[in-house]
């Protein structure tokens, strides 16, 4: 069945506020998808648009190649899950999962038949008599993604839905998530500011920011080869310096960064020499000697911090820019103290330049 | 030190004889039932007796009043409970200009005297050439009842999560079907409280009933006209019976409203 | 208004309660007032005269109430004598309010809440004919006055406005109770604590902190009580004695024995006229809006 969602250059306007910029997205059936962005940057108009809780302003959006416009929230072969999860405290745990049938006209029997089967899948059996108030937060959880399985939706949406969750279990929940949507092969669209959990789970991941998408790929992808100052800095640590490209040589530009010197980073099209732009550095890309064909940054420390398995680093340029550095904990010594220097060295190929130095 | 303690004693004393004033009276109204006075009094004390009670149990008229009442309380419950929902359900969707008028509005039947909206009841009602009874009764109660019903269901509404009805329609759920399975649940106790208050609220009332009762008399209309003619201990007797009806209502909803509290909170 | 109600509850739901709250609204609220208030303005005539040459606006219904001396001494005097009311039950139950909120242990305000709660309850013609045994001319009160030697005579408790007033004050007590009850249970205990701490005195704390904290309550508290005090009628009736009669019973008159509606409505009017500038009163004295009201 087809089940991709079609963001057909929609637009979102409240009065004279434009919370989605014009957008065209098509997510493929099956897949994991998630929009990932700070609060307020659109993500649940988003959702709220896919879920018939509203409709665009302009462009449609079509849900297995079916235009949705005017199709009421009721009618969209969409389920959600909420942000607050949203389960009905009245109702036993078997009538919310059975919601959605009883309200299609299911008969008990089946319905209790379906429940079952969904307490299974997400390893509650026997809890269907139980109350809401009864069940821990994980289970809740799993309640909520039980009921909104129950309607055999093509795709299901969900909203931040690990937020009210404690660490150890919003982790744990990640890998269940991503193993029911392995089992029931449905579209899962999924918003959240928190990019471990976008990242881990999704097969891509859409960066939003400010009612506008800044980029489009897999977490790898997101990862390695930012488009945009936004995401550089979003999505992992980084470092931006900024400087004016002075040269483009095979994919790796040349900036002059002042104090710095010239330093080097690869680079995407749409950068020319002359332009001001921005190289970002993950911290995780530093070393603190200079091996071949590596770049250097001379420094002072300035922080230590040994967080058991890994050390970050606070170091000042001469420019007066403080950067972070992320070292494996093996290479701890004594001499690390502060005011000590230090030669930041990295390889061009793992930077990024990106242009405009007026982003970050 | 010193006069904290003062303080802290002369504020017992206080509570003491306030409720003291609270009580003294509805005790000695009801010692006065027991009394073989033929006026209802506590002095001089003339002696137990019950024959008040059956002088009320063969008194037609109250009996006759107690029918009217309930019929009327009956009659208000069914109108303006369904009223009070519908303002209160307006009020908690609506947003916009004119909310806090609208609001103002709903809530001036409360602040308006209850022989005004008598009054306009019967003037508005007689131009229609319906003459005062148990209907004008009903609507005119209705009128202001309407308002507690509707500030009893706002105050629980008011906690209630939308997000709850979306995950209905979400759900594949009719609009109808949320509010029928979902919200309606929810307002339940509201709606119980809401109905037993306005029915309570009827049956006491008497400055509206007064001016809308035409010839049907209520039981509170009863009593008042009781007690300026041919008052008698078994004015007392009514008085005991619906004040220990009353108590008794009032401990089992308090209590009940408690526990409810305690298990939400 | 009503794309707002459709949205959530579906078409034929929002049209039944726009439907319900208009007839309320419309039929039962403002209509009525309305035609109360054209009716004031009108002549009394025969059936046979209205719509005819005499049916015509005027103030004549207002003049009388000033032509007429003893209709305008007890108007004045239920507008001063509710203010009294009002004024007596709000000493009475402040301290009674601020206890229970702030005083009292949570196992004790329940129970004293409770006890408050019954009387509440209890018809108001029942808890003003309880007033009328205590304070008749040979009722227990005067009966434990003369045994302690207090007094040589019985005294006529119900000849004057005494007994309405004792009787009103207890009757709408808890309308002021609970409201200031409700406000000053909201004040966060701390506060108390910080300006006792700072060494401000009790009265001080009192007027500096806790009173205007619970200026919605007194608020609400004030324009209840003031409005079932001008607005009753049972209890003038069965405590006060003919030489003592409230605004609400010559309105009465009108109706039933005069069989004059139009200048009944025009007093009644005028008496939820005082009622309305009470309650503006209230509000700007005391600087609360009217969604503050009534919480």
């Amino acid at each position: 069945m087809d089940s991709s969602v079609h963001l057909d250059n929609v637009v979102m306007e409240f009065g004279d506020f434009t919370a989605i910029q014009k957008t065209d997205l098509k997510i493929e059936s099956g897949e994991f998808f998630s929009f990932l962005g700070p609060s307020g940057c659109g993500k649940t108009t988003i959702l709220n648009m896919i879920s018939g809780f509203l409709d665009p302003t302009h462009g449609d959006v079509k849900i297995g190649g079916q235009g949705m416009r005017g199709v009421p929230a009721n009618k969209r072969p969409t389920s959600m899950i909420f942000q607050n999860l949203a389960l009905f405290p009245l109702m036993t745990v078997a009538e919310n999962i059975e919601f959605g049938l009883e309200v299609r006209g299911v008969s008990k029997g089946e319905r209790k038949k379906a429940s079952d089967r969904l307490l299974e899948l997400v390893a509650l059996e026997g809890s269907g008599t139980k109350k809401v108030s009864e069940l821990s937060g994980g289970q809740k959880q799993r309640i909520a993604i039980a009921r909104a399985l129950a309607v055999e939706p093509q795709v299901l949406l969900l909203d931040e839905p690990l937020s009210a969750l404690d660490l150890k279990l919003r982790q744990h929940m990640r890998i269940e998530l991503k193993e029911i949507q392995r089992k029931t092969g449905i579209t899962f669209i999924y918003i959240t500011h928190d990019q471990g959990e976008a990242l881990t789970m999704s097969d891509r991941v859409a960066v939003m920011s400010a009612g506008k998408i800044q980029q489009v790929a897999d977490p790898i992808t997101l990862y390695r080869d930012p488009k945009t100052a936004f995401v550089a800095s979003f999505v992992g640590e980084n470092n931006g310096i900024k400087g004016c490209v002075t040269q483009l040589n095979n994919g790796i530009a040349d900036l002059d960064c002042g104090v710095l010197g010239h330093l080097q980073g690869r680079v995407q099209s749409g950068v020319n020499v002359g332009d001001n732009a921005t190289l970002f550095i993950r911290p995780e890309h530093f070393r603190l000697a200079a091996e071949n064909n590596m770049l250097t940054i001379p420094s002072a420390i300035e922080e230590v911090n040994f967080e058991g398995s890994y050390l970050t680093l606070n170091a000042n340029t001469q420019a007066q820019t403080s950067l972070s550095i992320q070292l494996g904990s093996h290479q701890y010594t004594d001499s690390l103290v502060k005011g000590a220097p230090v030669s930041l060295s990295y390889r061009a190929e793992d930077a990024v330049v990106i242009g405009g130095a007026d982003h970050v | 030190m010193k006069s904290e303690t003062i303080l802290r004693w002369s504020v017992r004393f206080y509570i003491g004889v306030f409720f003291l004033y609270l009580f003294t009276p509805l005790i000695i109204m009801g010692l006065a039932t027991f009394n073989d006075s033929r006026f209802p009094t506590v002095s001089p004390w003339k002696g137990f007796t019950l024959k008040w009670f059956s002088a009320l149990a063969e008194d037609d008229a109250m009996w006759h009043a107690l029918w009217i009442s309930v019929i009327v309380a009956v009659g208000v419950l069914v109108v303006a409970v369904p009223i009070g929902i519908c303002c209160a359900l307006f009020l908690s969707t609506f947003q916009g200009r004119g909310k806090t008028f609208l609001y103002s509005l709903m809530m001036s039947p409360l602040l308006t005297p209850g022989v005004i909206v008598g009054i306009s009841t019967l003037i508005f009602w007689k131009g229609l050439s319906v003459s005062g009874g148990v209907m004008l009764t009903v609507i005119a109660q209705t009128t202001f009842i309407a308002a507690y019903v509707m500030l009893m269901v706002l105050a629980r509404l008011q906690r209630f999560d939308r997000t709850l009805e979306n995950a209905a329609l979400s759900l594949g759920a009719t609009q109808w079907q949320a509010f029928r399975r979902i919200l309606l649940p929810y307002l339940k106790p509201a709606i119980i409280s809401a109905a037993g208050i306005a029915f309570l609220q009827s049956f006491e009332n008497y400055n509206t009933t007064l001016f809308v009762k035409g010839y049907d008399t209520t039981l509170t209309v009863y009593i008042a006209s009781k007690v300026r003619t041919g008052l008698t201990p078994a004015v007392n007797a009514l008085g005991l019976v619906m004040i220990s009806i009353t108590v008794i209502l009032a401990i089992v909803y308090e209590v009940k409203r408690r526990r409810e509290q305690s298990i939400h909170s | 208004m009503f794309s707002q109600l459709k949205a959530r509850f579906g078409s034929s739901l929002a049209v039944g309660i726009l439907g319900m709250i208009a007839i309320w609204l419309l039929g039962m609220v403002i209509l009525p007032q309305l035609l109360m208030v054209d009716y004031s303005f009108r002549p009394n005539l025969f059936p046979s005269e209205i719509g005819g040459p005499k049916d015509v606006y005027s103030l004549g219904n207002y003049e009388t109430l000033f032509s007429n001396l003893i209709h305008l001494k007890i108007f004045l005097k239920t507008i001063w004598s509710s203010v009294l009311v009002t004024a007596l039950t709000l000493l009475v139950s402040y301290p009674i309010a601020f206890y229970l909120a702030k005083v009292a242990t949570p196992r004790q305000a329940a129970f004293c809440l409770l006890l408050l709660v019954i009387p509440f309850w209890i018809n108001e013609i029942l808890r003003t004919f309880a007033w009328y045994i205590i304070l008749a001319y040979k009722g227990p009160l005067n009966a434990m006055l003369l045994g302690l030697g207090f007094i040589d005579r019985p005294i006529r408790f119900l000849s004057g406005d005494g007994g309405v007033l004792i009787g009103m004050v207890y009757a709408y007590i808890l309308f002021m109770i609970f409201p200031i009850y409700n406000a000053i249970e909201s004040l966060d205990s701390n506060q108390v604590k910080a300006a006792r701490n700072l060494g401000a005195g009790w009265i001080r704390t009192h007027w500096r902190v806790i009173i205007p904290h619970a200026k919605p309550g007194i608020a609400t508290g004030c324009i209840m009580t003031f409005m079932l005090a001008a607005g009753s009628y049972a209890v003038p009736s069965l405590l006060g004695s003919p030489g003592s009669r409230w605004f609400t019973q010559i309105i009465y008159n009108w109706f039933f024995e005069g069989g004059d509606w139009n200048q009944g409505a025009a007093y009644a009017f005028l008496l939820l006229i005082i009622c309305i500038g009470f309650i503006a009163l209230v509000m700007r004295i005391f600087k609360v809006g009217l969604g503050d009201i009534a919480k």
